[in-house]
């Protein structure tokens, strides 16, 4: 793990950023009214660490991740609360070409489905140097240099993928162009949404692994945003799991997956198919995740999955209890005594 | 029961400067799908999983080898003959989101095959709306409450539901599934695979099962089988647990050692393979097709090509050898 244990560690442009979002809730404009995305989220990103964001469709996961870049678009708008990030304060006052400035610089995004995000008319090196330009980088010859490095450090032939174009590269190939672009102007926080969908299962572990070591040697804060427990578990440190525009639970990611306290982590753990033991132990969760306009109004967004549901999810907020170094919202997380059971 | 015998197809691209390039999808491929059985085609995209899914529904052509349904061999047949056979054959496609006409309601989707069978047949209208209504029940929906609605109204678990029932207005003797669960919420795409385990037992219907998730491959019922392809070839074949649990092809445990670890669940197999990637597929066809990527390759292995050998649990390679991949229950 590489959670750095100083908190004095100088918050400098080519440190580690932490990042904290408080009370945070994102509304998106319907015929219904405006309904919440995202209800009051508070997380904590330490600086330094892999931490997975995962949640299935409609959960708010990627409404929270384009939020710490203040990139909510409309009809949707960041409604109350902060997102503050190391050397950059609240972003959400952030605007224009403050804003502008500072994805690319301090912000990198590595977008779901990389494949789509490159102009199929140029070549991926002239992108590049549309990059350099909006940001207005000095040097374009160093850009490039550092460009190539990093696509050779990922394993691709760097020369030849910043003359191609992106119908000449793979899946695979576009992934790292896309982490390329994302790292290239020496950005400390990392935001990537599905890096792996869409990719063989053979490249996602190449990609993965890639994830891990840069994140490593370039001293990086990693967001991974993905519905995929799996790809959560390889890489990350800690993991943030979220329902109904909720974090519901996040701590470190060993014992959030070997003991889950929230009764969603739990089925969804439950429901993962696995390669080796009882077939029959695996179980969906009943019912269907909630979406913008069934999400209920008062009590647990869970409660109508939940097999431990009780007179005070109806009503209730779950307050947000703490396990150790975890945080659980779930009216029953500790008053009774958990399960275990992948022991 | 449904089976073939050296499939193959082959693919003709025109280039426009570097001239026709042929692509092999299938290179002879034999299976055999007992009646309620199940086998699963896994590999990873461009292996041939899903032409083959498409020529054994009928929906694509071939160009050598024989499929037999239910006792008929289809290459003597003339294409407009094979039809009636192929029906017997039911596709189950990956999107649940484009695969339902969005216009119809559930109703509509699922009457219009049934009211021209009750025509064929000489029953009454009435008998396909019952019969519209026990699918739904089968396939473990309420009727009363999806049959009014639009495929936008349901969710994504409930749409493939849909699209199961539907396949299953024809009486079918297979379904071929075609990555089906890949695009439903992770907390429900158990309930899918039940529901195709279930098909099996109480219908006595077959299914292929075509996924790139080989965890997935378990959970659709016991005396399976799993296939495994590489670039149109089956590289392993055998019990699905077996071949799971002890894989002997290296391409097989590179695929099984790619499958994320659950650590704090699981910790990972004390042997995993990390092939070389294809970065710049290479078209090597001589020896064995997986060997410019394998990290046990000889010269042995680019002499020939091997054969699938052994009995129930059966590999195409010169050094097999089991090792120790998939991911244990942590203590």
């Amino acid at each position: 793990m590489t959670i750095d244990p100083d908190p004095a560690a100088a918050p400098g442009p080519h440190a580690a950023p932490g990042v904290r979002v408080r009370d945070l809730t994102v509304v998106y404009r319907t015929p219904l009214g405006e309904l919440p995305a995202l209800h009051g989220v508070s997380l904590a990103i330490e600086p330094g660490t892999i931490t997975g964001l995962v949640g299935e469709s409609g959960s708010g996961k990627s409404t929270l991740a384009l939020s710490l870049l203040n990139a909510v678009q409309p009809p949707g708008r960041i409604a109350a609360g902060q997102v503050e990030i190391d050397g950059l304060g609240d972003v959400t006052r952030l605007g224009g070409e403050e804003l502008r400035r500072a994805r690319g610089r301090h912000l990198g995004y590595v977008f779901q489905a990389a494949q789509n995000s490159l102009n199929p008319l140029k070549t991926v090196g002239k992108q590049l140097l549309d990059l350099g330009r909006s940001h207005g980088v000095a040097d374009p010859a160093a850009l490039v240099h550092d460009a190539r490095l990093l696509l050779d450090r990922m394993g691709l032939p760097g020369a030849r993928v910043l003359d191609s174009c992106q119908h000449e590269l793979s899946g695979g190939m576009r992934q790292r162009v896309g982490i390329m672009f994302a790292l290239v102007l020496n950005a400390h926080l990392v935001i990537l949404d599905e890096p792996t969908t869409a990719l063989d299962m053979i490249t996602q572990a190449a990609i993965l692994r890639i994830i891990r070591e840069i994140h490593k040697e370039r001293g990086l804060t990693t967001l991974i945003v993905t519905h995929d427990i799996g790809v959560a578990a390889e890489v990350t440190d800690r993991l943030a799991v979220m329902y109904g525009g909720r974090v519901v639970e996040h701590g470190p990611t060993t014992e959030v997956l070997g003991d889950p306290g929230h009764p969603y982590t739990q089925g969804l753990i439950r429901a993962i198919p696995r390669l080796s033991g009882d077939i029959d132990a695996a179980r969906a969760l009943p019912g269907r995740p909630p979406t913008l306009g069934t999400v209920p109004v008062d009590g647990c967004v869970f409660r109508e999955r939940c097999p431990r549901r009780m007179d005070v999810c109806e009503t209730g907020e779950p307050p947000v209890a703490w396990l150790g170094d975890r945080t659980v919202a779930c009216h029953a997380a500790g008053a009774a005594p958990r399960e275990k059971e992948h022991a | 029961m449904i089976s073939g015998t050296g499939v193959t197809k082959t693919y003709r691209q025109r280039g426009a400067m570097l001239g026709a390039r042929d692509v092999q999808a299938l290179r002879g491929i034999d299976f055999t799908v007992p009646r309620g059985g199940a086998v699963s085609f896994i590999g990873e995209s461009g292996c041939g999983k899903t032409t083959l899914g498409r020529i054994v529904a009928g929906l694509e052509t071939y160009d050598s080898g024989d499929i037999v349904i239910d006792g008929t061999s289809m290459a003597p047949l003339h294409p407009r003959r094979r039809r009636r056979h192929f029906r017997r054959v039911q596709l189950v496609h990956q999107d649940p989101y484009s695969a339902l006409n969005p216009t119809r309601t559930v109703h509509q989707t699922l009457l219009a095959p049934l009211a021209l069978r009750a025509r064929h047949t000489g029953r009454s209208r009435a008998w396909a709306a019952g019969r519209a209504e026990e699918l739904l029940a089968l396939v473990g929906i309420d009727p009363g409450y999806v049959l009014g609605r639009y495929p936008h109204q349901l969710s994504g678990g409930m749409r493939q539901r849909v699209v199961i029932a539907r396949a299953l207005t024809v009486d079918p003797e297979m379904l071929v599934a075609d990555e089906s669960v890949s695009m439903i919420d992770v907390s429900m795409r158990l309930s899918v695979l039940s529901l195709l385990k279930d098909l099996r037992e109480r219908l006595g219907v077959s299914v292929l099962f075509i996924t790139h998730d080989i965890a997935t491959a378990r959970y659709i019922g016991g005396g399976s089988e799993l296939y495994v392809l590489y670039r149109g070839q089956v590289v392993e074949r055998g019990p699905t647990e077996d071949v799971i649990a002890g894989p002997v092809h290296p391409y097989t445990q590179s695929l099984l050692s790619a499958i994320p670890v659950l650590h704090g669940m699981e910790v990972p197999g004390p042997e995993r393979v990390v092939p070389t990637e294809a970065l710049d597929a290479a078209v090597e066809d001589t020896g064995c097709l997986f060997a410019a990527r394998c990290p046990f390759r000889t010269e042995l292995c680019t002499a020939e090509r091997p054969e699938l050998t052994g009995d129930a649990h059966r590999h195409a390679c010169v050094h097999p050898h089991r090792r120790a991949v998939i991911p244990r229950e942590a203590a």
